[in-house]
């Protein structure tokens, strides 16, 4: 029987879409559904909210008006200091190519935000409401929060398999680049859609020394920040990342050549 | 307006795959604006079958669930004169234009049997805010993750690939549905 998966929502949030997928082991029915969707309402009013204290596009949001000095960061919502500390300690950690404080227009932690809050909707589903009686008969056995690309997990397959993620091929969007076994986060960060639209916190230029840089670990914020950086520094940058316990990466140069760092979890081609 | 010429190959099993939601409440609800589908193509759909029907779902929310999918697919299918010849014959339709977040776009697809052959956006309107035009930069890749993932059954979600509005979505439902697909 293959693992059954009772949610598979698209979220129209944050100016893109969020994916939201749910595997267990058998089919939910009944109230053990009534909870997931209950669950599946609060990562929505996560990603929401993230976007209406976070957004840099609505002029009234609180991160544009800290931007434009209307507030300080004290009268902001709590989550805004929240993020800006774990923004420095990713600034810290990539050694300065990750900086939200060098960006164009004041302090822009967009890099982070998506990530983070995927990882904070990916909560909803992961808390104790898994132990609820309502689960005896199919327990949930994974889930995946997938923010335009850069995706937030806990768990597998409801059949043991660990959850499978395509890298998309910069070259080619269509195609993939690689395929890995995901434990945890993968960010991807590179020219795919939007241009060349990274910055280079040490010339204010933009740039790029990737067409791709995918970053794994436990974190999607630090993973979104981390395959930033890395994006910008290309594949010198792998370094840094082989350096960080819990995080692994993969660069693919704008010659279609790949490096990465040992532990990263590729699939080989042959067991595809 | 700017038109957008996006052209992708894919099985017909991953886009259904894409416009099955199902599950659940979302904040996001479509409009349809007045004009609906057109349809073309060597093996044509009914006219009538092709203005009514996704007119009507692409104004219900995107909450459809498989068995309900299932029932509006079957009532905006053509008849058997159209029918008759399904298996090898080429078609297109697009459908009906839709607001999404940045301003109304519609999406045509073409079908060769069951195989969609070509999917593009018939039309783009995003009033020419720099926003939107950002959103439209990241083009369809909705429908091209999703195609990929029903490509490779063995992966659950694709890395690198961002997406555009759930509004090309709506719309390709609605061009699919009148195709009777």
């Amino acid at each position: 029987m293959p693992p059954a998966h009772p949610v598979h929502h698209l979220e129209d949030v944050m100016g893109t879409i969020v994916t939201i997928d749910v595997y267990a082991a058998a089919e939910v029915t009944g109230s053990g559904l009534d909870v997931l969707h209950g669950q599946l309402a609060r990562a929505q009013a996560v990603l929401h909210h993230a976007d209406e204290v976070f957004s840099t596009w609505r002029p009234d949001s609180p991160v544009s008006r800290l931007r434009r000095g209307e507030i300080s960061l004290a009268q902001a919502p709590a989550e805004v200091a929240e993020v800006l500390e774990a923004c420095a300690a990713a600034r810290e950690l990539s050694h300065g190519w990750f900086d939200p404080w060098a960006m164009p227009g004041g302090v822009d932690p967009t890099g982070y935000v998506k990530g983070w809050a995927a990882q904070q909707a990916l909560v909803a589903f992961s808390d104790a409401a898994f132990s609820d009686a309502a689960f005896s008969g199919a327990a949930v056995s994974g889930a995946i929060v997938n923010a335009a690309g850069d995706i937030a997990s806990f768990g597998g397959l409801g059949n043991a398999q660990p959850f499978r993620v395509g890298i998309a091929d910069p070259a080619a969007p269509r195609r993939l680049a690689a395929i890995i076994e995901l434990t945890g986060a993968i960010a991807t960060s590179g020219t795919y859609e939007r241009g060349n639209h990274l910055i280079d916190p040490h010339s204010g230029q933009a740039t790029s020394g990737a067409a791709s840089a995918s970053v794994t670990g436990p974190d999607l914020g630090l993973a979104d920040a981390l395959a930033t950086a890395l994006a910008v520094a290309g594949q010198p940058g792998l370094a840094l990342i082989e350096a960080l316990d819990g995080y692994e990466a993969l660069v693919i140069g704008f010659d279609g050549g790949k490096r990465w760092t040992k532990g990263f979890p590729l699939v080989e081609l042959s067991r595809i | 307006m700017k038109r957008t010429p996006i052209v992708l190959g894919g099985t017909l099993a991953g886009l259904i795959g894409v416009l099955l939601f199902r599950t659940t409440p979302s904040h996001t609800s479509f409009t349809t604006l007045p004009g609906a589908a057109s349809v073309s193509g060597t093996a044509t759909t009914p006219a009538s079958a092709a203005s009514a029907a996704p007119a009507k779902k692409a104004s219900s929310k995107k909450t459809s669930s498989k068995k309900t999918s299932g029932k509006q697919a079957a009532g905006a299918t053509p008849t058997a004169t159209a029918s008759g010849n399904l298996a090898s014959s080429t078609r297109s339709a697009t459908g009906p234009e839709v607001n999404y977040n940045w301003g109304v776009l519609s999406v045509k697809v073409t079908v060769s049997g069951k195989k969609i052959t070509n999917v593009a956006i018939a039309m783009l309107d995003d009033g020419g805010n720099p926003r939107s035009q950002m959103i439209d930069q990241q083009s369809i890749p909705i429908l091209e993750q999703e195609t990929m993932q029903a490509q490779s059954a063995s992966i659950q979600s694709v890395s690198g690939a961002s997406y555009t509005s759930a509004g090309f979505v709506q719309s390709l439902q609605s061009a699919l549905q009148t195709l009777g697909v």
